[in-house]
């Protein structure tokens, strides 16, 4: 629709009475409007104005919800105070209007609203002597009929609505639809500016500062300058936390970056000085963060219990920093198909639109979002990841401005590029468990109560309702400061025009809201005592503590959640200031933990939940011994998860560990009785104090036979030395405190019998002899696996024969299982002597055995034999005598290596292809020809 | 000639699926044995080592790694089964007079060995 202008309506305002004013096609509806009331006035020509007043209120409703859709957005935020004002007027008495009327009409000169306003009003001045003027000129004064020409125009406006709505499509804000025929008062009264909020000064500023850092990415070109200074000031100020306000208090909330931080210099003159002594300090930071571009923490996260005006910030603030806010709201479709799309639109994409501004995003209760939902949290997360390794790579390739602008382009295609703001009630939800770590946290703190109740006075003196600064301040402590709640609730009485009282406050009737607690609450609750205010005290009899306990328990059992809130419980009490010298209190809370548990295991077991139901009681004793009055630091219970998964961590590495050891020894292994009986010693085992840390060859017989003894100790036993880094933990951090790589036992079993403050008992071996250990074992090993394999491929070459030796009727087998324990019963010989003896007997038992047709064959596996039973016998040697030492283990395994090779009696010979070939179809027979 | 006749005792649809080993090279008994026995010899292992279609074939000490290949046209293989007519037994033991063909399988897909063999050497080896 389109509305006259001013002129026009003083213009239509002095020659209203007269009846022959020329009919123009723009003015056209706008008449009939007029004419519309007109009639309504008509019949109720004589009556008083308060009176129709009131009837006027609801006919003027729906071109209100008309124009509202289609007023541009330039418009919007004036929109609503001007309305609280003509509702101000409305409520007030006719003795008044005539005044506001005035007022109105100079204030709100081009809110669409008023001009209606205004000609209703004026229509209702003429009183009826202008009624001829649509009736009878419907046919006489105008070629088509009036109903062609209203058709004409509201087509016309359709067009014009439609034109605008496409410009403010995606704003969330005008979607707030006056349902009702009075806007609630939280929508009237939100905050329009930033000076306007509620919240604490520390967190606005922190917030617009997170947003100021965007400024350099956002608005690349105008105002990188501002920067700096700006965001050290913000800094500076949130820091000192100072209540000073703004002195200027008309920031117009719809300034875009640029102007805005020309009159936030402005504004902040005062504390100029401390800027530049701040510059020393913050310039680098600043800088660094500048030159990466966008903010360290892509999103921000805000989060505290509702109606304290988080989502009003985060609007307010984003608009502030000349942003065009897109909300993404729990109502909204946020299934992660269309939510990436979303979130991509918003942070990615620039309008076209000449005006546009840069997009915001604000995701609203983002912590409800189960499910389908979480597809939000796991989009930004990804934006958040991409974001990060492009700048890393960005840092990494150039360091020139330009550079990195074209890279920036190019590279951040999935990146983040736009303030993210994420709204949650509670931050520990599961759901935003990923989203924590990558966000800027800030928890929303209550606002001061005189704040809020100056504010609610503030309103209801605008809405003239009687109250009492007592009972506001009742209701605002009732509410925990929920000022939504607060605002509705007194929107309700006045509507029933009713006073607030405190009797309501405290009979529940009002202000009730329902309360979802977290967790920390619970706790807070249990440790807290409340101070017997004043007020509470006055009206009602005085708060018993069966008071308290009644809304502990309510509070406790609503939650349910018992194991969590006992373990915080237990957790938390230790830290807590109560006084206690004889630790009775202590040792109390302790046993009421131990019932807790008690219960807790029996319905663990039993699934007997009623016993549950108990549970909360245990919760008001221990509040009964600990509360205190003053606030307690709670922590989340990390220690019980924290032990339970080393604790997982260690069997799993104690059972890996088991399963390496050869089955005979691991299955004597209970992991109990392993780990409380036997590391201990084994560990004194395997250090002994006198190794002297020399090469093998010098070492004495002795010495060798206990190096040996220790080797293969190790090696059954998988043990083996491994390269660590040096922590304060490990135990040979004492011994090599320069070197920073150290020998340790691989799998680490002295883990498993450490604890804090435990020493161990056993001789810590020096380096040198753990490297010589580490070589030998690993020699060791390399040989047993040699030897298993070469055994098994004897034990393969026995079966394919062992049907011919049958056919011989020759006991091959057992035969050579003689052969080799005999051969291992010679003990005592020297070594050499040894194998040729048993390379003797081995080839009297072959020659008996090859008796047959396959002698060769048989001569074959027999090489192959010879040496592995050598070997093996000389290793078992090696463990009891000891003769030679290390350096024939090396011999033996050529010679393992060589019979291995012997094992093999197919090979591949792989065929070189040729390219130059021709390639032809060829037949199958003749191959088979 | 006209076709020949093919009979197939077990069936179309349950006829056992052979398959062929294709490999670029020779597998040869080793050098220093020339009259070793080649019959039941194991010639090596094929194994499928992870669920993908991929194959290895450890030869002496070489692995060939291998994928299966469908045959374009598959291949049946065929028993020739010689019958002597009791008649003329004495007369013509040469030239069997009834030669009959049967199924014994069908060959629908290859492993492909073509890849240069790993060698496999093991970590003891010195030279």
């Amino acid at each position: 629709m389109e509305f006259p202008d001013l002129d026009e309506l003083q213009w239509l305002e002095a020659n209203q009475p007269d009846e022959d004013y020329p009919l123009e096609f723009e003015l056209l509806e706008e008449i009939e409007e007029v004419s519309v009331e007109k009639h309504n006035y008509e019949k109720e020509d004589e009556l008083f104005e308060s009176q129709e007043e009131d009837e006027q209120q609801p006919l003027r409703s729906p071109p209100l919800q008309q124009s509202q859709s289609q007023i541009p957005s330039i418009n919007e935020k004036k929109r609503p105070r001007s309305q609280f004002e003509n509702d101000d007027s409305n409520n007030n008495n006719n003795e008044v209007d005539e005044d506001n009327r005035g007022r109105v009409r100079v204030s709100t000169i081009d809110t669409d609203q008023d001009n209606e306003k205004l000609l209703s009003r004026y229509a209702h001045d003429i009183e009826g002597s202008c009624v001829p003027i649509t009736a009878p000129s419907a046919s006489g004064l105008l070629s088509e009929s009036v109903s062609v020409l209203l058709h004409n125009a509201e087509q016309d406006a359709m067009l014009k609505a439609l034109q605008a709505s496409s410009e403010v499509q995606s704003t969330a804000i005008s979607s707030e639809t006056l349902v009702m025929t009075e806007e609630l008062w939280v929508n009237k009264y939100a905050p329009r500016s930033f000076t306007e909020l509620l919240s604490t000064e520390q967190t606005n500023r922190e917030v617009l500062s997170w947003l100021k850092q965007w400024d350099a990415t956002v608005f690349s070109n105008g105002i990188k300058n501002t920067g700096d200074e700006v965001l050290s000031a913000l800094r500076r100020h949130s820091s000192l936390s100072s209540h000073q306000k703004h002195s200027g208090a008309t920031f117009p909330g719809k300034s875009g970056g640029p102007r805005y931080a020309g009159k936030y210099m402005g504004n902040l003159h005062v504390s100029e000085k401390e800027n530049d002594m701040a510059k020393g300090s913050d310039g680098l930071p600043n800088k660094m963060q500048s030159a990466s571009g966008t903010p360290d923490q892509k999103v921000l996260l805000l989060c505290g219990p509702p109606g304290l005006g988080k989502t009003t910030l985060a609007h307010v603030a984003a608009k502030h920093c000349g942003y065009h806010v897109v909300e993404i709201n729990a109502s909204d479709d946020r299934s992660s198909s269309t939510i990436e799309t979303k979130i991509l639109d918003a942070v990615q994409m620039n309008s076209i639109m000449a005006h546009s501004k840069p997009k915001c995003l604000v995701i609203d209760e983002i912590d409800g979002a189960l499910g389908d939902g979480k597809g939000a949290i796991d989009v930004i997360l990804k934006m958040v990841a991409a974001g990060k390794k492009s700048d890393v790579g960005n840092e990494a390739s150039t360091k020139e401005q330009f550079g990195r602008k074209s890279l920036n382009k190019g590279r951040k295609a999935v990146s983040l590029s736009r303030p993210v703001i994420c709204i949650c009630n509670d931050l520990y939800a599961p759901a935003l468990r990923p989203l924590r770590n990558v966000a800027k946290v800030h928890m929303f703190s209550q606002p001061t109560l005189n704040r809020v109740v100056n504010r609610l006075k503030h309103i209801c003196n605008k809405e003239g309702m009687k109250t009492s600064s007592i009972a506001l301040t009742a209701l605002a402590e009732y509410t925990e400061c929920d000022i939504r709640s607060c605002l509705n609730s007194l929107q309700f009485l006045h509507k029933k025009k009713e006073s607030l009282n405190l009797v309501a406050i405290s009979s529940q009737v009002i202000g009730r809201k329902d309360m979802t607690r977290s967790i920390f609450d619970v706790w807070k609750e249990v440790f807290h005592k409340k101070k017997m205010k004043q007020s509470r005290n006055c009206d009602v009899s005085p708060r018993k503590p069966c008071d308290t306990y009644d809304s502990l328990y309510s509070l406790v059992s609503n939650r349910g959640d018992y194991e969590l809130i006992f373990d915080g419980i237990h957790e938390n009490f230790l830290q807590l200031h109560y006084h206690d010298p004889l630790l009775l209190k202590t040792v109390n809370c302790l046993n009421a933990l131990g019932v807790s548990d008690l219960f807790h295991q029996c319905v663990m077991r039993s699934h007997n939940m009623s016993l549950f139901g108990y549970l909360p009681f245990i919760t008001i004793t221990i509040h009964q011994l600990l509360a205190r009055v003053e606030t307690p630091t709670i922590e989340w219970p990390k220690s019980f998860h924290r032990y339970r998964s080393a604790l997982m961590e260690k069997m799993e590495k104690l059972r890996s560990w088991q399963s390496k050891i050869a089955p005979c020894i691991s299955r004597h292994l209970s992991v109990n009785s392993f780990v409380e009986d036997t590391i201990s010693p084994l560990l004194d085992i395997l250090s002994p104090a006198d190794l002297r840390p020399v090469a093998a060859q010098l070492l004495s017989e002795k010495e060798k036979h206990d190096l040996a003894q220790l080797i293969s100790t190790m090696v059954s036993y998988s043990l083996t030395y491994k390269n660590t880094k040096v922590d304060s933990l490990a135990n040979n951090s004492m011994l090599e405190g320069i070197v920073d790589v150290s020998l340790s036992l691989d799998p680490l079993i002295s883990e498993f019998v450490n604890f804090k403050g435990y020493k161990a008992g056993h001789y810590e071996l020096k380096s040198a002899v753990k490297k010589v250990l580490m070589y030998e074992i690993e020699k060791q090993k390399i040989v047993q696996e040699s030897i298993s394999r070469s055994m098994r491929s004897i034990h393969n070459s026995q079966d394919t024969n062992a049907a011919k030796d049958e056919e011989n009727g020759i006991p091959k087998s057992s035969k050579m299982f003689d052969s080799a324990s005999d051969f291992s019963n010679n003990g005592t010989k020297k070594n050499l002597l040894q194998k040729e003896v048993c390379k003797g007997k081995f080839q009297k038992s072959l020659g008996f055995a090859g008796s047959s047709a396959d002698a060769v064959k048989l001569k074959s596996t027999g090489d192959v034999k010879k040496p592995c039973f050598a070997s093996f016998n000389f290793f078992d040697r090696f463990k009891k005598v000891t003769r030679k030492g290390c350096q024939d283990v090396d011999s033996s395994k050529e010679k393992l290596a060589g019979a291995e090779k012997d094992g093999h009696r197919l090979l591949f010979k792989f065929n070189e292809g040729f390219t130059n070939a021709v390639k032809r179809p060829v037949r199958i027979r003749e191959f088979l020809s | 000639m006209g076709p020949i006749q093919v009979k197939c005792s077990c069936g179309e649809d349950n006829c056992k699926e052979w398959a062929i080993i294709e490999l670029q090279g020779v597998v040869e008994p080793q050098s220093q044995q020339p009259h070793l026995n080649l019959q039941n010899l194991r010639i090596g292992l094929l194994c499928r080592p992870s669920s993908q279609e991929t194959y290895t074939l450890t030869i002496g000490y070489h692995e060939l790694t291998g994928s299966k290949v469908t045959l374009k046209k598959p291949l049946l293989v065929l028993k020739k089964l010689k019958h002597y007519d009791e008649d003329e037994s004495t007369s013509s033991k040469l030239s069997p007079s009834k030669v009959e063909l049967d199924v014994i399988g069908i060959i629908r897909q290859k492993i492909l060995f073509k890849t240069r063999p790993r060698a496999l050497i093991t970590s003891t080896k010195k030279v």
